[in-house]
């Protein structure tokens, strides 16, 4: 080297006057990074500030529920499949248990059916509290967090209210519910199955969370910082979401009027009058506004189903041990991250012979390489967020 | 009441799931189909397996999953098959729905033990593709034209294929899984009535 200013400045021409070569570089992010939710890594190949390739990672959470749900009996996996997504916990419970009953030809009773639906609209409220606090935060801004999750925090002391736990109720039973919480159990009066005051609490809770749906919209959508990072950002077209599978509001901030809880009836939802929100340009900005829209459309329906409510039993006559006969029976249901599917084979035994478990964010995370060619490496952020995934759902 | 609402909605749900299998059998030419538990399921030869797929995917274009299951008679981990005489395959299942109806069918093909080889999807449904790292993984099912086929979830240097029905799981031949002997009393004790 040398330190010959003359020298210098001779060097610096000869590199303008050639053309400007900037070789590929390989970025690698994660699998510990804040916006990941999880561990997750991806190997991105960068020309510049430009991504050309960019390769997911995953299996870093793989706990194998799969093949454990083979030396497993039913109620046991419940407690299992509580933690595939662990912002939802109990609506991943919903579709394994539905599934279970219908092969075993049992159908929870009328009430505990409202509990469950109850009680996943709650989680869908919380879930998407979360994404509409945190994935602003992975943007920059930090304050919207407090006052969601203040909000958020009202939700889960309700659901913990009634199953006992905040995150993994573990509340659902084959032929419907668990005696709530406080109960024992040897509890026979069915009108003690939610806490006292739980309805007028609700009311309460379901009031501030559409105040806080407003006022995300001042804070976020309001946000300019935040238009201009997400709008046009991240657009899925609907035909490559559906190849890929994305469901859920990543699959309706595309445009595709699509909710299992209008098609499929793992749970009473024709009694109750919602909209489906749906996105028209299917980037990140439109899949915020879908969430927050659902937010708001839960909340209706969890009112709806506490003043409809029926009384009655909480659990249907079950076999004290609980074999389930030969057959195959997939259930789906709208979780809030998209499709959350179990397929059971049984083979008429206290567990099931192969349980398949179908996850929102598997599929919505399989788009991302076909999804971040060409972005920018600052967008990788928004674009991540945006699809609001959990890597316990991925990786199973 | 609640009798007659149940056994209506099952019955519904089969007739749903017939009219779909049926009719999907027709256009992917095959005449093996069941429609049990509101699950419609159309069995396709593994050669027919892709041009099924390219049928099917104009009617049902969301690419729901894609599993396999490993049919053994002796099996080392859980129960083994009801039947005795269960013929020993791969079975590998894809699930295509459509996004207006609600319709969805499962397409399943049989592959031998000895030689599992199939076709990818990954040019019909791109989704297909983390799927079937996944199945070859964990059943050791080969894809062709697969453009990535390589581990998804476990290391590279993993060893064996952790779904078949011969792969042990080792933790619990060790050391029995402590909370087996008191897990039946649980039902009976929450539900008096039963």
């Amino acid at each position: 080297m040398t330190t010959d200013p003359r020298m210098l400045m001779h060097h610096s021409d000869v590199a303008v006057s050639v053309e400007l070569e900037t070789p590929d570089m390989t970025l690698n992010l994660g699998p510990q990074h804040p916006s990941t939710h999880g561990v997750l890594r991806l190997v991105a190949r960068v020309d510049g500030e430009r991504i050309e390739e960019v390769e997911p990672v995953v299996g870093y959470m793989h706990r194998g529920y799969e093949k454990l749900a083979e030396v497993r009996t039913y109620p046991q996996i419940t407690a299992l499949v509580n933690r595939i997504d662990w912002v939802s916990g109990f609506a991943n419970e919903v579709a394994f248990i539905v599934a279970a009953e219908r092969l075993m030809g049992i159908e929870a009773p009328e009430r505990a059916q409202f509990i469950r639906l109850i009680l996943t609209e709650m989680f869908r409220i919380s879930n998407h509290l979360v994404f509409m606090s945190s994935y602003p935060l992975e943007l920059g801004a930090a304050t919207p967090l407090m006052y969601a999750l203040r909000e958020r925090e009202r939700v889960l002391d309700l659901i913990e209210g009634v199953t006992g736990g905040r995150f993994h109720p573990n509340f659902n039973r084959i032929g419907g519910v668990k005696p709530a919480a406080g109960g024992g159990s040897n509890q026979k009066n069915v009108v003690q199955d939610l806490p006292a005051g739980f309805l007028s609490e609700t009311r309460d809770a379901m009031e501030k969370v559409l105040q806080v749906c407003d006022d995300m919209v001042d804070l976020v959508l309001g946000n300019e910082i935040f238009v201009v990072r997400t709008k046009g950002v991240g657009v899925i077209p609907p035909d490559r979401a559906l190849a890929h599978g994305v469901s859920g509001p990543n699959l309706r901030a595309s445009g595709v009027d699509f909710d299992l809880r209008k098609v499929d009836d793992y749970l009473p939802y024709d009694r109750f009058e919602f909209d489906v929100p749906l996105g028209e340009n299917g980037d990140c900005f439109d899949r915020y506004l879908v969430r927050l829209e659902e937010v708001r459309q839960a909340t209706g329906i969890v009112l709806q189903a506490i003043d409809s409510i029926p009384s009655g039993s909480l659990r249907a006559k079950v076999p004290r041990v609980i074999k389930v006969p030969k057959g195959e029976c997939y259930v789906r249901a709208e979780n809030p991250k998209g499709e959350m599917g179990y397929h059971i084979v049984s083979e008429g035994g206290r567990g099931p012979y192969r349980l398949k478990i179908r996850s929102a964010s598997f599929s919505n995370l399989s788009v991302l390489p076909w999804l971040l060619e060409g972005v920018l490496v600052p967008d990788i952020i928004a674009i991540l967020g945006s699809l609001d995934f959990v890597l316990g759902d991925v990786d199973r | 009441m609640t009798e007659s609402r149940s056994d209506g909605a099952a019955a519904e749900r089969d007739r749903k799931a017939a009219a779909t299998a049926e009719r999907i059998a027709a256009l992917v030419g095959s005449d093996t189909w069941t429609a049990q538990f509101g699950t419609a399921k159309v069995v396709v030869a593994a050669g027919n397996w892709v041009e099924a797929h390219r049928r099917v995917a104009a009617e049902l274009p969301f690419f729901s999953w894609l599993a396999a299951v490993d049919w053994a008679r002796d099996v080392a981990v859980g129960e083994p098959p009801e039947d005795p005489e269960t013929p020993e395959r791969y079975e590998v299942m894809s699930r295509l729905a459509d996004v207006t109806e609600g319709e969805a069918v499962i397409l399943s093909t049989s592959l031998p033990k000895d030689a599992p080889v199939l076709a990818t999807l990954s040019q019909v449904y791109g989704g297909a593709e983390w799927h079937e790292r996944e199945a070859a993984e964990m059943f050791g099912i080969s894809f062709d034209g697969h453009p990535n086929l390589v581990k998804l979830y476990l290391p590279d240097s993993f060893e064996g294929h952790p779904l078949r029905k011969s792969f042990p799981l080792l933790s619990r031949e060790v050391k029995p899984w402590p909370g087996s002997v008191d897990v039946e009393d649980m039902p009976s004790t929450e539900n008096p009535e039963a």
